[in-house]
């Protein structure tokens, strides 16, 4: 008896790290929309876009960021707040879909305080003005512009004095 | 004979691993919106993911976006927005910037900054980050590093979501359950006037802490504590904040009732906080003029 146990256990085993393996190494984007980048930081140069939902694949980590790479295979690094693992838990044992989901995953599913919702409230609200909320959701600062107001303002890695 | 078994069972979790797989590739691309997927898988996943969510922690990113959106959408029709590019530009520079070096850079809709037209002195942030400052609070800031500081005030009560906790629980769980229920892919119209109705109150609670009531005290000082953090990440000196509180206590009695000093606790207690702290780091930043003569450029066309 002493070999089948033995297989057992290996089998078992190889079971759980392949289940862990797979898990472990795809993330989904858990923001509206974030770029691929170049280098691990903010203002580096843009490779690609991803949106929610999308899954990328975890290469390394370094300070906070991630190296992945997207289905399409581009390579490049995205900040860790933007991705999150996917959650599941399964049932090995049954064919029905025993997961965990995480709460992003339950907003992918196209539910929660959502677009529908904001679109029943402003029936319901019609005075209510999202005209700014729109133009203000469209401010954004090009990477470039960010890193030439720190550099000419000592800050960030281009700290001046202590 | 043993040898036999011994392979039997290998052969039979083997045929288990790969059908686990399979059931795992199923469930990330139902959530990666690939393959076909019934409407009782996506109920599935969304029931036993609902069933978790509890709190206002649980709220997800994309909640938080959306909340936000429309507390920004009810604080601008208490205020008007100031037109000035130039400096609506340069708040939103300093802003975005600050906030990467903050505890949290991603937001699902980002950082994003707009003035209000008002002599009223106030800064709000709604969830998510949409963050609102005032004419009036603008103008009472003498250098980058004061503005920089209140932002970084209101960018930690994004980051550790200080709007959201201002939430009744009770109207999360309704809402939690109504999202939770089976069957619902896309909400019917009844589920749908029941969520829009706790959606309702959410806002309410939201902006009531906002305008009127103001955070509890104790997220007041967490803010302080890390509006230095990230103000020191970025590089600026941590006397922003504590220059800022200063102009704060001198101020007139005028508008003493009204807006930041209604909803802050008092800027004194503050700075005996932020001094201790402050006084506690080890290597600090100093005023570089460059920035001060930038703030100066760009603060003339407020005059």
């Amino acid at each position: 008896m002493k070999t089948p146990s033995r297989l057992f256990l290996m089998f078992l085993f190889l079971l759980g790290m392949i289940v862990v393996l797979l898990l472990a190494d795809t993330l989904i984007v858990r923001i509206k929309s974030t770029p691929v980048r170049k280098e691990p930081k903010f203002y580096a140069d843009i490779l690609a876009l991803l949106k929610a939902g999308d899954s990328v694949e975890k290469i390394s980590a370094q300070n906070g960021w991630l190296k992945i790479r997207t289905d399409g295979g581009v390579i490049g690094w995205v900040h860790s707040g933007a991705l999150e693992e996917k959650k599941f838990k399964l049932s090995a044992f049954d064919k029905s879909l025993k997961t965990q989901a995480s709460a992003s995953e339950v907003a992918l599913a196209g539910k929660g305080f959502n677009k529908n919702v904001e679109e029943s409230y402003r029936k319901k609200n019609p005075t209510i003005n999202f005209a700014y909320v729109d133009k203000m959701l469209e401010i954004k600062i090009p990477p470039g512009k960010i890193e030439e107001f720190l550099r000419t303002g000592k800050l960030g890695e281009f700290g001046g004095t202590k | 004979m043993n040898r036999i078994k011994g392979t039997k069972i290998a052969v039979i979790f083997l045929g288990l691993l790969l059908s686990s797989c399979s059931v795992l590739e199923q469930g990330a691309d139902i959530l990666a919106g690939k393959g076909k997927v019934s409407r009782s898988d996506v109920d599935a996943v969304v029931k036993t993911g609902t069933a978790l969510r509890k709190t206002f922690s649980d709220i997800t990113e994309e909640e938080e976006y959306y909340i936000g959106r429309s507390v920004a959408a009810l604080i601008l029709s208490h205020y008007d927005v100031y037109e000035n590019e130039v400096l609506i530009n340069y708040v939103n520079t300093i802003g975005t910037s600050i906030s990467y070096f903050s505890d949290r850079p991603e937001t699902y809709g980002g950082y994003h900054f707009m003035i209000l037209d008002t002599e009223e002195v106030n800064a709000i942030s709604a969830p998510g980050g949409l963050i609102f400052i005032t004419k009036g609070l603008l103008s009472r800031c003498t250098n980058e590093e004061m503005l920089a500081a209140v932002l970084s005030h209101e960018i930690a009560h994004v980051t550790k979501k200080h709007g959201l906790r201002a939430i009744k629980n009770s109207r999360l769980i309704e809402a939690f359950g109504i999202i939770g229920e089976q069957a619902v892919q896309r909400f019917g119209s009844a589920e749908l006037q029941k969520l829009t109705t706790i959606f309702e109150g959410v806002l309410g609670d939201v902006v009531e802490t906002l305008i009127e009531k103001g955070y509890d005290r104790k997220y007041e000082y967490e803010a302080d504590v890390l509006a230095i953090e990230f103000a020191v990440n970025t590089g600026y000196s941590p006397l922003g904040i504590k220059d800022f509180l200063e102009t704060m206590v001198s101020e007139s009695s005028s508008v003493a009732d009204k807006g930041w000093f209604k909803t802050h606790p008092s800027a004194a207690d503050r700075i005996e906080r932020v001094e201790k702290q402050i006084k506690a780091l080890p290597d600090l930043p100093k005023v570089e003029q460059i920035r001060s003569d930038r703030f100066n450029q760009q603060i003339k066309s407020l005059r």
